[in-house]
């Protein structure tokens, strides 16, 4: 995790410029420290303002996901994927079912996938408006924070409504959904699509045409398409830099190919393009969300298959068949067949996947978590070399590392 | 962004050169081509993958098969996940390794593959030989061993019950595994294959 001195300023080494000394000065920052959105430790070496060496420490927040994982049956794993990236948990719930469920060949219903779909993409929006607070934030805008949070608060009421908590959700099921949707879940929903855009431009009117912080953010951090490709960065932060990679689009899963939605990519590559693609992207998921709600339509919410499901309540008193089934389920759970998948998904933050291996057991053999947090992180180096200390702050927030998804 | 109709995906068409040039195994895996290469030439490997089309390195990763049923050969297996944005398809390139084998680092051709091949240095104790800084990544630096590895103890805390009995988690999960369970009386369980015998040891009320 750490091997370097502890957080003191030291003096690496000295150079003559003629009259004029100038020192090469290692610092710590974090891993407490406000601008680092968790517990994100970087070793920099600076040359006076300048960035010359940029190492970032993990771990502070490592858990031991993968190997609790491996302990647990496949059924109970999903309370562990949302606690990764809590900012997103629904995309790391959606990422573990659509494995095991390939794993299991399960075949969810419509209505499931549907509920998915608009709960991933709610999920997102809140994510990115946590980004783009915190993320104006940490530039000095103090205002937009306090209203990104009160639109976050209005879907973390629906998905309350949903699942009973505000965050952690654990609501997907390997082969479909833990409960039904609530009654005036749709009208909620609806009137949050509604009132969202204007929303959206009341942020924009308070920092997009500022001149103070366009400055501040226009080439700030800028990281071309083969050094994204390079240190493996995906998601909206390699969007920015033309990297023109959506698993929503490359492949489609949760039947996000019905859905009508564009991907936006832009070229520039700075603090400022990955900053506006994250908006973009909020009104791309509202669209979703839309259709998702429009196409709602009564139905079963789970594989009917009792090797995977629980039986229905009302069956167990009058069915033998049902209670062993239940008691199976309930004991030791499914036993998916041998054999390894992965299943990328596309979460806020870029690709995420679950690479599972099953021994045939009734808990997974090995789950290997590809977070998008943790090589985004890489990138940091290469945006932040040869920039000034101050972008280095901006560059942090436009990344956007969830330090629970960086360190597992 | 799919290949057109007829003509071989970038991963099918790296596969099958790969199989051919490089001494690589085939094998499909739930739809998933995957190319177990040996160790030495995983550097040339992906290198080839990489101009060929696969332009994205989504993961490098380590299993430890050491408690997997019925396997045979080397104990660990590092698998490399690269990914052609052309036509979306995917190749994952398999390297086995026994033990204190080390394997080559493609961190030096490909940046990306530094945080993961640390990793699954520290979580898996696998080295990469030529990795500029190979590191632990996550686990504390006074951690001793490599969590992932089966036979790495979970370390949950003994619980003391009520009535005298001591739990002790490793002799629990030993149980269920069919294996000595010690004072817990606990025997079989969850895993298949491992028949539920709970309550028939002594000291059990059976």
């Amino acid at each position: 995790m750490t091997t370097e001195a502890p957080g003191r300023a030291q003096v690496l080494s000295t150079e003559q410029h003629g009259d004029f000394e100038t020192k090469l000065m290692r610092i710590n920052v974090g891993p407490v420290h406000p601008a680092t959105h968790g517990v994100l430790r970087l070793v920099i070496d600076m040359d006076g303002e300048r960035i010359v060496r940029l190492k970032p420490r993990i771990g502070y927040l490592h858990t031991g996901f993968e190997k609790t994982m491996e302990n647990r049956t496949w059924q109970q794993v999903v309370t562990y994927t949302n606690r990764m990236d809590y900012a997103h948990s629904m995309g790391h719930d959606l990422a573990y079912v659509l494995a095991a469920e390939k794993l299991l060949d399960a075949r969810v219903p419509e209505r499931a996938q549907r509920v998915r779909v608009l709960l991933t993409e709610l999920n997102r929006i809140a994510s990115h408006l946590i980004f783009l607070g915190t993320g104006l934030l940490d530039m000095g805008a103090l205002t937009p924070f306090f209203y990104t949070m009160r639109e976050r608060e209005t879907i973390f009421d629906i998905l309350e409504m949903v699942t009973g908590v505000r965050m952690n959700y654990g609501y997907f099921r390997v082969g479909g959904l833990s409960k039904d949707l609530p009654d005036g879940f749709e009208e909620a929903v609806q009137a949050f699509i509604d009132d969202f855009p204007s929303k959206l431009d009341q942020y924009q009117a308070l920092y997009a045409k500022n001149d103070i912080w366009l400055n501040r953010v226009k080439g700030a951090g800028v990281i071309s398409r083969e050094t994204a490709l390079e240190h493996a960065l995906t998601g909206p932060s390699a969007r920015a830099s033309g990297v023109n990679l959506d698993f929503r689009k490359a492949k489609p899963y949760s039947g996000y190919e019905d859905y009508d939605f564009d991907v936006p990519v832009r070229e520039e590559g700075d603090a400022h393009a990955r900053l506006t693609m994250r908006v973009l992207e909020m009104e791309q998921s509202l669209r979703i969300v839309q259709q998702a709600l429009n196409r709602l339509e009564p139905g079963p919410i789970r594989d009917p298959d009792r090797r995977i499901s629980l039986p229905p309540r009302h069956e167990l008193e009058t069915s033998m068949e049902a209670v062993i089934f239940h008691f199976k389920l309930v004991t030791e759970g499914f036993h998916p067949p041998k054999g390894e998948v992965y299943v990328p998904t596309e979460s806020a933050r870029g690709e995420l996947g679950y690479y599972l291996v099953s021994d045939g057991g009734s808990m997974p053999y090995r789950v290997k978590v590809r977070t998008p947090s943790l090589p985004n992180l890489q990138s940091l180096e290469p945006m932040c070399i040869d920039g000034m200390f101050a972008d280095m702050i901006v560059n942090i927030a436009t990344v956007d590392p969830v330090m629970g998804d960086v360190d597992k | 962004m799919s290949a057109p109709t007829g003509a071989p995906s970038v991963a099918e068409t790296i596969a099958t050169e790969l199989v051919e040039r490089m001494q690589g195994q085939r094998s499909e895996r739930f739809d998933q081509t995957h190319v177990t290469l040996p160790a030495a030439r995983i550097r040339e490997a992906v290198r080839h993958a990489r101009a060929g089309g696969l332009e994205h390195l989504s993961d490098v990763m380590g299993i430890d098969w050491l408690e997997y049923p019925g396997h045979q050969g080397p104990r660990f297996t590092v698998v490399y996940n690269l990914y052609s944005l052309r036509d979306a398809s995917r190749l994952m390139l398999r390297v086995n390794v026994d033990e204190d084998q080390p394997v080559p680092s493609i961190t030096p051709q490909w940046t990306g593959a530094g945080f993961f091949e640390r990793e699954v240095y520290d979580l898996f104790g696998i080295e990469f030989e030529g990795h500029p800084d190979l590191r632990k990544l996550v686990t504390p630096d006074d951690l001793d061993g490599h969590p992932l590895r089966k036979d790495f103890p979970l370390g949950e805390t003994p619980t003391l019950f009520g009535d005298g009995r001591f739990l002790d988690p490793a002799s629990f999960r030993a149980g269920m595994m069919g294996q000595d369970r010690g004072r817990t009386g606990w025997v079989g369980g969850a895993r298949k294959g491992v028949r539920s015998e709970q309550g028939k040891g002594e000291g059990g009320e059976a």
